[in-house]
């Protein structure tokens, strides 16, 4: 008897899973976040999280701190990508090898690891700004250059062809061909980087010395003390996500080859 | 909230441990279980690091095991669990997580027994003429007059129950500074108290900890520093004086606190939970606000790395002094747990728990006290003569924490050690317990404007005006972008077509 599987009961893992561990816990949150201590239906979390212009910074400074560090790993991950994606060298692995290695040691290592060399140039308590997008920016620009050595990888040679056939010079084939079709790298790129910039209080607390607060460090603090301003504030973080995230197109399913219409 | 915090990697490590001997623990129907909740790394954990210095000694959960098998015949296996911040315990309890045995600090217990948590001590646990109630026979005086005359339920007027109603200590210490001798000269410090931490000498140079009752408790002692000085030391209500000035709460103080951690947050170095002992060794910073038991910690570390001299100075004006206790939480299994604290409380346990995570337990008694000689006391032969003898030592009285256990609590210290190193941040001399007040819990509504305060602190600030343009600014990018994705569907916004060409509506591309 052979067993056959429809795509139906394949999919109930699935289901079970995104039920439990996504869509559960986010209406649990959503249920904190619009109730007080009593568990009453409440909208006092939400007007005070409004009406208090330190949280209203906090989440200003985490926005720009998180585009900053978003800018900078892009600034820096394009051209290498491009450069590994195009290059005819043979060993090229060895390099995109060398900026993904740090993925693979412990997250907090390597931050202690920055924090030793701020300390050694003498940055560190001096610059608590600067250290915290700088050690972002180090630790996060794997998550950048991988979707967009991919996507540039995909690139269809014949398409670089057709640019200089037809008179295209370097820049014009950059701003019409290599652009447009690395749109969707990009945009997964800017996801993966933008996210934890605004959450990852780590980074912050060790080479900021505590002394810059992102928005997720709120939430750290708010879940050991009242967990429903917590939840209002992680809600809240999860809409400027969403809304970064549609801004930047990362919902689109066919954007892969086609980025050009709209542009 | 007291703990030596290792490195995460580390903790990993430890909290691995506990478990294995869960695992291994085999079950049977009879069996026992105590499911005792602590914080990390804060209980002998056995091994190479232990009292017996030997990789395959049991840890003290073990040895409870037998003990108890032995004591009572009936086997029991301990459910040993650990948290890392108060908060997270009571978060932890009030999911309907049950444990019998919990290890908070003193005002955690005070808000669990006001929200009506705990299970009282039986009165036979205080029974000193039983030979198993080793708690109550070893505790030092000193403790048990503390956990005797503080009430612990503050918000009910009618509720006269004191802490030893329903705690039991562990381990106490105080608060101060530890200092590079380095940078800093140690006479300058007794003048400024807890200003150190606005001082602009030591700008960028001086942390505290990123824990909001800390860091009130040094903005209070601030503020009030005239009040406390006025204090009369010698007055009977000394005590309950300083203990009210150091836990106000009342409005006008949160706001005056908000300006005096204003100054604090701009002169600091930074907020830490664990780094600050390796800035501190390392020389980076030269003033570390820290728990008497950490204190000991990087001292020993700084002596061991030969790197920089490090001293231990407690303000003058006061200190906070603070306990952790272990209670039973409702429906506890009252008769194991009390037999686990009563075993913790044989001096050889507490001195093998004391050795392996450096803080200074509750435990007095003979044992303990010829442990803290053999760690103190000075051999007045090593010394050449006696003006070197007298010049460099000096008799150290602990007789306050060992009252009668101990005939004669005295022995004879180096000068250094009793006056500003390991000694005097191990066993505090009376003179620097008789200052020190305990932070109570604050009461709901006041921890609540104290987060807050703390949240503004810590957050970042802007103005209003501020803002207003970024929110502006955001609302305008938003509005580009949407242009950009639909402002092609809308004519008006799509340019004029070039000459001699025809622009195509939305609908005849569709058809092909």
């Amino acid at each position: 008897m052979r067993l056959r599987f429809s795509r139906k009961t394949l999919g109930i893992p699935y289901a079970v899973f995104l039920l439990f561990f996504v869509i559960i816990p986010m209406l649990v949150i959503i249920f904190y976040a619009f109730t007080d201590k009593e568990m009453h239906i409440s909208f006092e979390n939400f007007i005070r999280f409004f009406s208090d212009p330190t949280k209203l910074s906090t989440i200003v400074y985490s926005l720009v701190i998180a585009l900053i560090t978003t800018a900078v790993c892009l600034l820096i991950a394009y051209p290498v990508a491009y450069i590994l994606a195009r290059s005819k060298m043979k060993k090229k692995f060895v390099i995109l090898l060398l900026f993904v290695t740090p993925m693979w040691i412990n997250f907090v290592l390597r931050v202690n690891a920055i924090r030793e060399l701020l300390n050694w140039i003498g940055l560190l308590g001096e610059a608590n700004y600067f250290n915290t997008i700088f050690g972002m920016v180090y630790d996060f620009l794997p998550f950048m250059i991988l979707p967009l050595y991919t996507t540039l990888l995909k690139i269809d040679e014949s398409l670089y062809e057709a640019s200089a056939d037809l008179g295209g010079n370097t820049f014009t084939t950059f701003t019409r061909i290599t652009l447009p079709l690395s749109m969707p790298g990009i945009a997964s790129g800017i996801t993966m980087v933008f996210l934890p910039s605004m959450t990852n209080y780590v980074v912050s607390d060790m080479l900021g010395n505590s002394k810059v607060t992102i928005i997720g460090k709120f939430i750290y603090e708010y879940f050991g003390t009242n967990w429903h301003m917590g939840s209002m504030v992680a809600l809240i973080l999860l809409i400027v996500v969403f809304l970064s995230t549609w801004l930047t197109g990362g919902f689109k399913e066919e954007s892969t080859a086609r980025g050009t219409n709209n542009l | 909230m007291k703990k030596r915090r290792i490195s995460a990697l580390l903790l990993a490590a430890v909290a691995t441990l506990p478990t294995i001997s869960i695992l291994a623990g085999c079950n049977s129907d009879s069996e026992i279980v105590l499911r005792v909740y602590n914080w990390e790394e804060y209980i002998d954990e056995g091994g190479e690091d232990s009292w017996d210095g030997d990789p395959d000694a049991p840890d003290m959960t073990t040895r409870f095991e037998e003990w108890y098998e032995e004591q009572y015949g009936t086997p029991i296996r301990v459910e040993y669990s650990t948290f890392g911040t108060n908060e997270d315990m009571y978060n932890q309890l009030k999911l309907g997580n049950e444990y019998d045995l919990l290890c908070p600090s003193e005002y955690m217990i005070m808000k669990l027994a006001a929200e009506d948590y705990l299970e009282p001590y039986d009165e036979s646990f205080f029974d000193a003429s039983k030979e198993e109630n080793y708690y109550i026979r070893n505790v030092s005086p000193y403790i048990r007059q503390m956990f005797e005359s503080n009430r612990i339920n503050k918000e009910d007027p009618e509720d006269d129950s004191t802490w030893s109603d329903y705690a039991a200590g562990y381990m106490w210490g105080v608060t101060g500074f530890i200092y590079n001798t380095e940078y800093v000269d140690a006479a300058d410090l007794p003048e400024l108290g807890w200003n150190i931490m606005t001082e602009q000498a030591y700008r960028n140079r001086v942390t505290t900890k990123d824990n909001v009752r800390d860091s009130y408790f040094v903005a209070l002692a601030i503020l009030y520093k005239d009040e406390i000085a006025a204090l009369d030391k010698t007055a009977d209500d000394y005590t309950q004086k300083l203990a009210e000035i150091m836990n106000r709460t009342d409005d006008e103080t949160i706001a005056k606190v908000e300006e005096v951690m204003r100054e604090m947050d701009e002169n600091i170095y930074g907020y830490e939970t664990d780094t600050g002992k390796a800035d501190i060794v390392s020389g980076r910073i030269w003033l570390n606000f820290a728990w008497s038991g950490d204190a000991v910690y990087a001292m020993d570390l700084a002596e061991e790395e030969d790197g920089v001299g490090l001293n231990f100075f407690i303000p003058e004006e006061c200190a906070n002094l603070w306990f952790d206790g272990w209670v039973m939480p409702k429906g506890a299994n009252k008769q194991a747990a009390q037999a686990f604290v009563n075993f913790l409380s044989m001096p050889e346990n507490a001195i093998r728990n004391m050795y392996y995570i450096g803080y200074s337990g509750v435990i007095a008694g003979e044992e303990v006290f010829d442990y803290v000689c053999e760690t103190y006391a000075v051999d007045p032969e090593e010394y050449e003569s006696e003006e070197e003898f007298l010049a460099n030592t000096t008799t150290y009285d602990l007789s306050y924490f060992f009252g009668d256990a101990v005939e004669d609590a005295t022995f004879i210290a180096d000068r250094e050690q009793a006056e500003s190193r390991q000694l005097y941040a191990h066993y505090p001399p009376k003179a620097v317990t008789h200052r020190c007040a305990v932070m109570d819990y604050y009461g709901e509504e006041a921890n609540e404007n104290i987060n807050e305060l703390w949240s503004r602190i810590k957050g970042e600030t802007l103005e209003t005006w501020a803002i207003a343009v970024i929110c502006a600014g955001v609302a305008l990018v938003i509005a580009g972008v949407l242009l950009v994705k639909f402002g092609g569907k809308i004519d008006f916004f799509r340019l004029p077509p070039k000459k001699g060409y025809k622009r195509v509506k939305q609908e005849e591309v569709k058809k092909y």
